[in-house]
């Protein structure tokens, strides 16, 4: 007021006999204005009667305007009254606000709490409330140019009101404020939800206090949002916002997570709309300015208006943050998601929308990556039945498959249906004519062309051939570790293991993958795998069991090559006809090298088995007082067997192909009676199917082999012309 | 033998046996009956069965030898025959021509060497295979089917085992 004074008399430029009438003007103006009332009119507002300290004599309104006006005083009741306003601000209300904010400390119920906070802000409308009327009706008084009075109109100087409250009350707000205002959101919000909503109470843990609480809280928005929207905005919006994330947070986790059979985008829509709706009633006038003030706030009226802008801008922030906490929480998922297709696929559609609008691709690409590096590779849980889009991340991550080492084995038990629960993949083997699969290079999914998308945009060209779709995952894993000589490599390995764990004859399964596997890669790269099961199981079986040493074998037959295995078999088989034999019988016998016959009977000599009777002489002990041996020697023999596992060696490898050719140069001589080395050579080139393992022969390595033959006495040669020994 | 595979009348039937293949259905059917023999072959290679074998004669794959010794404890035992095998271009679907080169005294077996078994004939079906059918002729030729012989004498004389094997025995000619 002092200060005005003096604004006054240094702003008069009249002399002395009008300053009287200059002062009355004006204090009659400044009642008009803070009391609400224009003379004539009971004043309704009695605080306002305080501002004027000094009598005066009560003029005209328009009489008084038009004088200040015309001693160029009119601009300066805007500035008066804010200026008012702030010191009035800062020497009472804001100590005022945050004393009775303060007061009565953490003792209170969180109920309590709330009525606190209502009530200081209720004190704080009922301080403001003159100066921001006040304001209000000079700019109105301004824009119909009362008295010759202009200016910036109701809205500016409002703003103006705004940006000096905000300025000196929440300069520095405290830590408590936040809290008290976050606590009593959450419960409006919870009510709100509780009645608006029909909810099933999960957002309201405090189901029976919620009924008590309307009553408090309904008339929060109404008086808050009267006259103060953007202070509160200001103030609460963080608030807000960490309710609701909070709320959509723990909303997702209960319903969403792990579930993937279902889509959560509507429903999540129309809760959030019901949020919004809460929101429209938090900033309930900040829709319109003019509305809220005409407006009556009825509860629901405001929410139902989502024309506001900031509503507008809330609703953006409220979708954009669902998607994105959604995007997270699916993209943690995405294994788990993959795992369940095609069941997950409503989730998998869920991600898809959102993903478009979070731009998370590459977050999702770097989890699925790390996913598949990490748990890929365990057996159970490898079954990339996924198809589509997610055919184009199985072949990226193929990239980072090729450098796990176990790959190849793993995906051959997997699709050959050796781990139990990895019969998808050879499910996916049997699925479909792989020769129509080979032809269709990319539409192989047999859709609608017009479901066709492109392969996203920041996908790597392709690096893997145009056969990259992943309708033919088998084509696809084949072709992670580059040559599919490797996988049928591997896949013998395989093979020869499982034929060894199993002493039965059900080979039907076996069979079944073999011929399968035929169909995709062709007869003659299965050719050995083939003769594996066809020859040597039921005959590795049948010595094995029929010998007796059926307990032996199972113990060391786990990392045998079959050829070992076959060995091992064959060397019982004729123990059963003879007690004892020489190393050269044997070797004989068996059609085998005396190293390796060798090296198995010392096997079975460390088992207690055998006995090397005198040199290399060998005969089998059928008591069971050596019986005691036979534990340390599976200890011997697992060191002994370490060396050939695995895979067969070179030697023995050689050694098989040896016998194949052998097999089919007995019957060439049997029906065609004899033939020269060439002839035996081309026949062998024409009829053998060749594979990995079983390489061409060539002619000198034939002749030696034949050679060989001739000294063992099972061939005869003369005059360059091979034949058969009589047989009887 | 080798002399005969060199044969180049053999060689040039068999060109002609590989052309009419052509013609008789695309180059596709040929390849998958070609692809079947190959792996008929390695299945009988592999079966390590006594007594019966079988070879393709030359480089023409639909064209085999096969051998068959009598089985033990019948009055072919210790005998070896030959046998030719055709296939035609509609194998398996079409039966092979099997015929005993050696020649087989035998009821069901002509002098020509034609063979009477229904599975060569009517009961042909396309699971036989180049096995299945030496097994079948090894069995015929120590139980032969007397209600329809080819050759009426063999078919007297089987009664009387003796004088079937002494006759068989003494008229063998490899």
């Amino acid at each position: 007021m002092e200060e005005m004074v003096v604004e006054l008399d240094s702003g008069e430029p009249s002399g002395p006999g009008s300053d009287r009438r200059v002062a009355d003007a004006w204090e009659s103006v400044i009642a008009a204005l803070v009391s609400g009332a224009e003379p004539g009119e009971e004043p309704r507002n009695a605080r306002a009667t305080s501002f004027s300290r000094t009598p005066f004599k009560y003029l005209d309104l328009s009489d008084s305007l038009a004088l200040l006006c015309s001693h160029g005083l009119g601009r300066l009741l805007g500035v008066w009254l804010l200026e008012t306003l702030q010191v009035r601000l800062s020497s009472s209300v804001v100590p005022e606000f945050w004393s009775g904010l303060r007061q009565p400390e953490n003792e209170l119920e969180e109920r309590d709490r709330a009525g606190v906070l209502l009530a200081a802000f209720r004190t704080l409308l009922d301080r403001l409330e003159p100066f921001l009327s006040g304001l209000e009706k000079l700019g109105l008084w301004q824009e119909a140019g009362r008295g010759g009075l202009n200016g910036p109109g109701p809205r500016a100087l409002q703003d103006r009101a705004f940006t000096t409250i905000r300025a000196l009350l929440l300069f520095s707000p405290p830590a408590v404020l936040q809290e008290r205002v976050l606590e009593f959101y959450s419960r409006t919000f919870s009510v709100y939800m509780n009645r608006e909503g029909g909810e099933d109470g999960s957002e309201a843990p405090e189901g029976p206090d919620g009924a008590a609480c309307p009553g408090c809280a309904v008339p929060a928005p109404r008086c808050w949002s009267h006259r103060t929207p953007r202070l509160l905005e200001w103030v609460s919006s963080e608030a807000v916002t960490s309710i609701l994330h909070r709320l959509i947070e723990q909303r997702m986790e209960q319903h969403c997570r792990g579930e993937y059979e279902r889509s959560f985008l509507l429903e999540f829509q129309e809760w959030l709309e019901l949020v919004l709706g809460w929101l429209g009633k938090v900033f309930a006038s900040e829709g319109d300015g003019d509305a809220a003030e005409t407006a009556p706030s009825a509860p629901g009226v405001h929410g139902s208006k989502p024309g506001g802008s900031v509503l507008k801008q809330w609703r953006c922030h409220m979708h954009q943050f669902f998607c994105r906490i959604y995007v997270n929480m699916r993209i943690e998922e995405l294994f788990s998601i993959i795992r369940d297709f095609p069941e997950s696929k409503p989730a998998i559609e869920d991600l898809k929308f959102c993903l478009e609008r979070t731009n998370q691709r590459q977050q999702l690409l770097s989890s699925l990556k790390s996913a598949f590096e990490s748990r890929l590779l365990h057996p159970g849980q490898f079954q990339p039945r996924q198809r589509g889009e997610s055919g184009f991340y199985l072949t990226r991550s193929g990239l980072g498959l090729r450098t796990r080492e176990d790959t190849v084995r793993q995906i051959v038990a997997g699709l050959t249906g050796d781990a139990e629960a990895c019969n998808d993949l050879a499910s996916e083997l049997s699925r479909g004519d792989p020769v129509t699969l080979e032809m269709q290079d990319s539409d192989d999914e047999g859709n609608d062309p017009e479901d066709w998308t492109p392969d996203p945009t920041d996908a790597v060209p392709d690096k893997l051939g145009s056969k990259r779709r992943s309708s033919d995952i088998i084509s696809l894993l084949v072709s992670i570790y580059g040559s599919k000589d490797i996988f049928i490599d591997e896949y013998r390995g395989v093979l020869a293991e499982r034929l060894l764990h199993q002493l039965n004859y059900n080979t039907a399964r076996e069979i079944r993958n073999v011929e399968l596997l035929k169909l995709r890669f062709g007869e003659s790269h299965m050719h050995y795998c083939e003769v594996m099961l066809k020859v040597r199981f039921p005959r590795v079986a049948a010595a094995a069991a029929g010998a007796g040493f059926s307990s032996g074998s199972t113990r060391t037959g786990n990392h045998q090559s079959p050829t070992a295995f076959r060995l091992n078999g064959d060397v019982h088989c004729k123990k059963g006809t003879k007690s004892s034999w020489t190393l050269e019988e044997l070797s004989v016998k068996l059609g085998a090298p005396k190293e390796l016959v060798h090296r198995k009977l010392a096997v079975w000599q460390q088992h207690g088995v055998l006995r090397e009777e005198a040199a290399g002489r060998y005969s089998v002990l059928e008591t069971g007082s050596s019986r005691e041996k036979v534990d340390r020697g599976v200890m011997l023999i697992d060191s002994d067997e370490e060396r050939d596992s695995n895979t067969t060696t070179q030697s023995e490898q050689r050694e098989e192909k040896l016998q194949l050719f052998w097999a089919y140069i007995q019957a060439m001589l049997t029906n065609l009676d004899s033939m020269t080395l060439e002839r035996i050579h081309s026949m062998l080139r024409l009829f053998v199917a060749t594979g990995p393992v079983v390489t061409e022969m060539d002619i000198n390595e034939l002749d030696a082999f034949l050679q060989r033959k001739v000294r063992e006495h099972q061939l005869i040669v003369s005059t360059g012309i091979y034949r058969l020994p009589k047989t009887n | 033998m080798a002399s005969q595979n060199l044969d180049p009348a053999a060689a040039a039937a068999s060109s002609a046996a590989a052309l009419k293949g052509s013609e008789s259905g695309s180059s596709a059917t040929k390849g998958s009956v070609t692809k079947r023999l190959q792996q008929e072959l390695m299945t009988l290679m592999m079966s390590g069965d006594k007594g019966i074998s079988a070879f393709p004669e030359s480089d023409n794959l639909f064209k085999w030898v096969g051998t068959i010794d009598g089985a033990q404890g019948t009055v072919y035992e210790g005998l070896r025959y030959r046998l030719s095998l055709d296939f035609p271009a509609g194998y398996p679907y079409q039966a092979p021509r099997v015929k005993f080169v050696t020649a087989c005294f035998h009821p069901n077996v002509d002098e020509q060497g034609f063979i009477c078994l229904d599975i060569l004939k009517e009961k042909w079906s396309a699971l036989y295979d180049v096995r299945s059918i030496l097994l079948s002729v090894q069995s015929l030729l120590g139980e032969p089917n007397n209600d329809s012989p080819l050759n009426t004498a063999a078919a007297e004389l089987w009664a009387n085992q003796d004088a079937f094997r002494a006759h068989l025995h003494a008229t063998f000619q490899k």
